[in-house]
């Protein structure tokens, strides 16, 4: 059986060492970065290379213990264990990627210490046992600093438990490789778009919860791939999901203008 | 094209031409290309594009991308560092060499721009620009000898004395007392203004109405620190606090090129501009134990255009967990009787005990429950006079206030509770001023921001006044059962005759009314050196506090939220004691007649 090829990721700095180096110590990893600057890439080019596979956990609020770790269900009369996705990584010895977890609730995170830690265990209450972690499996979580919601922290008994790899948005050279590759653009239409991804970035106090990401730079090109006109594109793309402030959406479309040709 | 758009000034007068919106819409563009915020407006007839280092005049007659072009050409300026004040201070009076400058560096600071919209390339000349190094050596070349085209029309014109007013109010911010360096501001302002063509003189003339009490005791000193008069050499105060009055005068005469209006003085078109219906209330006379009824007119104003300004928001990050606590939101509660969702273990468990044969729990599904106390805030900013006060970490107590207003709006708003932000300040019983600066309705959003910077501080504090009028709005526009008023003030009550005792008796007497209405009342304040005595004697038995900077407000603010809250729910529960026994009372004589 041929393996998928490996999911497109252009390493920064020296995050792809620091992942692989934990990993083979049984570290747990803790991502950090904004929105739409790849860290769920990261993982899934790491589990490719690693060889291990990934499940992937989106974190929200009701997630409880026992979405995690695992239930018993009925079945024919008869109660019957279910594994919660990380149960399930901690035996086969996968990769867990908890995407998000600070939007999992505090209570809900606390089980993941044992796992993160040196005893690499994970204690299943209802059955009345503890799991030993199989070799290979690695306990990745996001997490992004900036983001903006209710209550969200993450606990100091939680990341320091892990190792940090910070990402952020790569350098203009990178973006435009990786923009190019994601969207399907030559590098012209690329580096158009990074530039004008690069600008919103400077913007400070603006009204922006976030800046551009490489992702919504992508969502743009690939409109421009599609025959859009790159300004149509970015207004699409990125100026709508960035604000619903009119005033705020009104001056990112100026920035289209002015950083974008009519068309292609 | 948005309704909000259309409020810009050009050079003093109100124009709400389409041109200005547009214009207005080119402050991210301006923003992002110099790496900080800036503000774009358009500029007076007849003017080329320049900037003050905070806002870019935009030629108005320009077509729509060369404005941008120009706004651009401006914004890498202040970007490349090539209107420091170091600079513009030996362009002076000199125009030619100001115009040969910018022919010179506009090139090096457009081709040193990492961020330069494409399209913008083809203006900059690489020959200039190659050979420059910086700012400096632009300088040297624009002072030489050397023939130098004139700049193209999309560089605009750089305004040395305008610069240099707006980078030093800028300057003495952020400047301490022990890094001063260079000339005091009023030293280097004062003889550039000297031919300053928009009439420095009426600014520093000042349109001072005569002072109630005058003298030069110590509330005659105050009063007159409150309408911003010029200190003494030998005030005291470190030059920091020189500055900042400095920089009140300049505040005003620099937004507005046309006729310039005093801000604390401008009584009388204050009271113009206001909208003639205003609400009276009553005020307490301490002395005669009894009230004056519709003793004060508060006028409420919506900001006029040239009182916008932007502002760096905090987010209010560190506010939200403790606000947060006060309620735990909508949350899905398991094991309920009824629900909108199974809940697989109970109904499990459940199932399992019936199969052992005992009595299953029915009591099987996940149920949405809204816990959150349903609470709407309003924020009573002080902006009278006093708060231009110098406070801690080399900020005012304006700003210190109004970063804390705005803290607490965020984290508020973000928590889905409704909060409205109101500034006031007052000229006597007849003027109180109450300046929505966000209704409970509006959405916090630029319009927000741009008015809560536009905020300048000015004029008095009648205090009462405001907390009664704070407690009707609250009352008429909350909406909710839960109701708070936050006043963030340095607690100085004075006005034209109201100071002392009695000004106190009636602040304090106005929350006990506004906690009898079952509002929860809360005051703060922040950066304020008064005496903890005076805030006590000011706001009574409702919970206070005095913190020196917003960032010490996240440990303090959930008891103070409860507290507040606490009282006014204790109020309720008297009040339905009253009605209870109202009622009781009216049921026996019924049955006596």
């Amino acid at each position: 059986m041929t393996r998928a090829a490996r999911p497109y990721y252009v390493p920064v700095a020296i995050e792809e060492q620091i992942f692989k180096a934990a990993f083979r110590q049984g570290m747990s990893v803790l991502l950090k970065g904004p929105t739409g600057c790849g860290k769920t890439r990261l993982v899934e080019a790491m589990a490719h290379d690693l060889d291990r596979p990934l499940i992937t956990v989106a974190c929200h609020d009701d997630l409880t213990t026992a979405d995690l770790v695992g239930r018993f269900l009925l079945h024919g009369g008869e109660t019957r264990w279910v594994d919660g996705p990380l149960t399930r990584a901690v035996r086969e010895g996968a990769i867990c990627y908890l995407d998000e977890v600070v939007e999992a609730r505090q209570d809900t995170t606390v089980v993941i210490h044992p796992l993160a830690d040196h005893r690499r265990q994970l204690p299943v209450d209802r059955l009345g046992v503890v799991l030993d972690a199989a070799p290979g499996f690695c306990l990745v979580v996001s997490y992004n600093p900036g983001y903006q919601s209710v209550l969200k922290d993450l606990k100091d008994s939680t990341r320091q438990r892990m190792v940090a790899v910070e990402l952020s948005f790569p350098p203009p050279d990178v973006e435009e490789k990786i923009v190019s590759h994601e969207a399907g653009v030559d590098h012209d239409t690329a580096a158009l778009l990074v530039r004008l991804g690069q600008a919103i970035r400077r913007l400070e106090a603006a009204g922006l919860r976030e800046v551009a990401s490489t992702r919504v730079l992508i969502a743009a090109g690939r409109l421009v791939a599609e025959g859009l006109p790159p300004r149509a594109a970015a207004r699409a793309a990125v100026a709508g999901p960035l604000s619903d402030d009119a005033l705020v959406t009104a001056g990112l479309f100026e920035m289209i203008y002015a950083y974008l040709p009519v068309d292609g | 094209m948005n309704k909000y758009l259309v409020n810009i000034t050009v050079g003093g007068v109100v124009d709400e031409s389409a041109v200005d919106g547009r214009v207005a819409r080119l402050r991210l563009l301006a923003s992002a290309i110099a790496g900080r915020t800036l503000e774009v407006v358009a500029a007076a007839a007849g003017e080329r594009t320049w900037t003050d280092g905070t806002t870019v005049f935009v030629e108005a007659r320009a077509r729509p991308a060369e404005q941008a072009r120009m706004v651009a050409v401006q914004a890498s300026l202040l970007g490349a560092g090539s209107l420091e004040p170091t600079i513009v201070r030996q362009l002076g009076r000199r125009p030619t060499l100001a115009r040969r400058y910018l022919a010179v560096e506009g090139h090096r600071a457009l081709a040193a721009n990492d961020v330069l919209p494409p399209a913008l390339r083809s203006l900059v000349d690489r020959r200039v620009a190659g050979g420059v190094g910086g700012a400096e050596e632009s300088l040297t070349i624009a002072r030489g000898r050397r023939a130098i085209d004139d700049p193209p029309a999309s560089f605009g014109a750089i305004r040395p004395r305008r610069l240099l007013v707006s980078v030093e109010r800028t300057e003495a911010a952020a400047r301490g007392p022990d890094q001063a360096g260079g000339a005091p501001p009023d030293e280097a302002a004062g003889p550039l203004d000297e031919d300053d063509a928009d009439g420095a003189d009426g600014r520093r003339a000042g349109h001072l109405p005569s002072s109630p009490v005058g003298g030069r005791g110590a509330l005659g000193r105050l009063l007159e620190r409150m309408l911003g008069a010029t200190r003494e050499p030998g005030d005291g105060g470190p030059a920091s606090a020189g500055a900042l009055t400095h920089v009140g005068r300049a505040r005003a005469g620099d937004r507005t090129t046309g006729t310039p209006t005093y801000v604390a003085a401008g009584t009388v078109d204050e009271a113009t501009a206001f909208e003639p219906r205003g609400r009276t209330y009553p005020e307490w006379d301490v002395h005669r134990k009894r009230y004056r009824p519709d003793w004060c007119t508060v006028l409420e104003r919506a900001p006029r255009p040239q009182d916008l300004a932007p502002m760096v928001m905090p987010d209010g990050q560190a506010l939200r967990r403790p606000l947060a606590r006060l309620g735990t939101g909508l949350d899905r509660t398991h094991r309920r009787l009824q629900g909108d969702d199974i809940d697989v273990d109970a109904a499990v468990e459940a199932h399992v005990e019936l199969l052992a044969g005992s009595p299953p729990d029915e009591a099987v599904y996940v149920e949405t429950l809204r816990r959150r106390p349903d609470l709407a805030v309003l924020i009573l900013l002080d902006i009278s006079g006093s708060a231009g006060e110098p406070g801690p970490a080399r900020r005012s107590v304006h700003e210190h206030q109004r970063s804390a207003a705005a803290a607490l709006a965020t984290a508020l708003h973000d928590l889905g509770d409704r909060v409205a932000v109101h500034a006031f300040n007052s000229h006597g019983r007849r003027a109180v001023h109450v300046r929505p600066v966000k209704g409970f309705d509006d959405r916090l959003d630029s319009r927000v921001v741009l008015r809560l910077g536009g905020l300048v501080p000015a004029a008095y504090t009648r205090l009462g006044a405001a907390i009664r009028h704070g407690a009707w709005v609250l009352a008429d526009r909350g909406g909710t059962s839960r109701r708070l008023l936050l006043v963030l003030s340095d607690g100085l009550a004075y006005d034209h005759g109201y100071g002392g005792r009695y000004g106190e008796a009636d602040a304090r007497r106005a929350l006990a009314e506004a906690r009898r209405r079952r509002i929860g009342c809360l005051c703060l304040s922040v950066g304020a050196a008064t005496a903890p005595a005076a805030l006590q004697r000011v706001f009574g038995t409702a919970a206070h506090a005095t913190v020196p900077t917003p960032e010490q407000l996240p440990d303090l603010i959930g008891p103070l939220f409860r507290a507040a809250l606490r009282s006014a729910e204790a109020e309720r529960h008297v009040f339905r004691r009253e009605e209870r026994t109202r009622e009781r009372l009216q049921r026996q004589m019924r049955m006596t007649t």
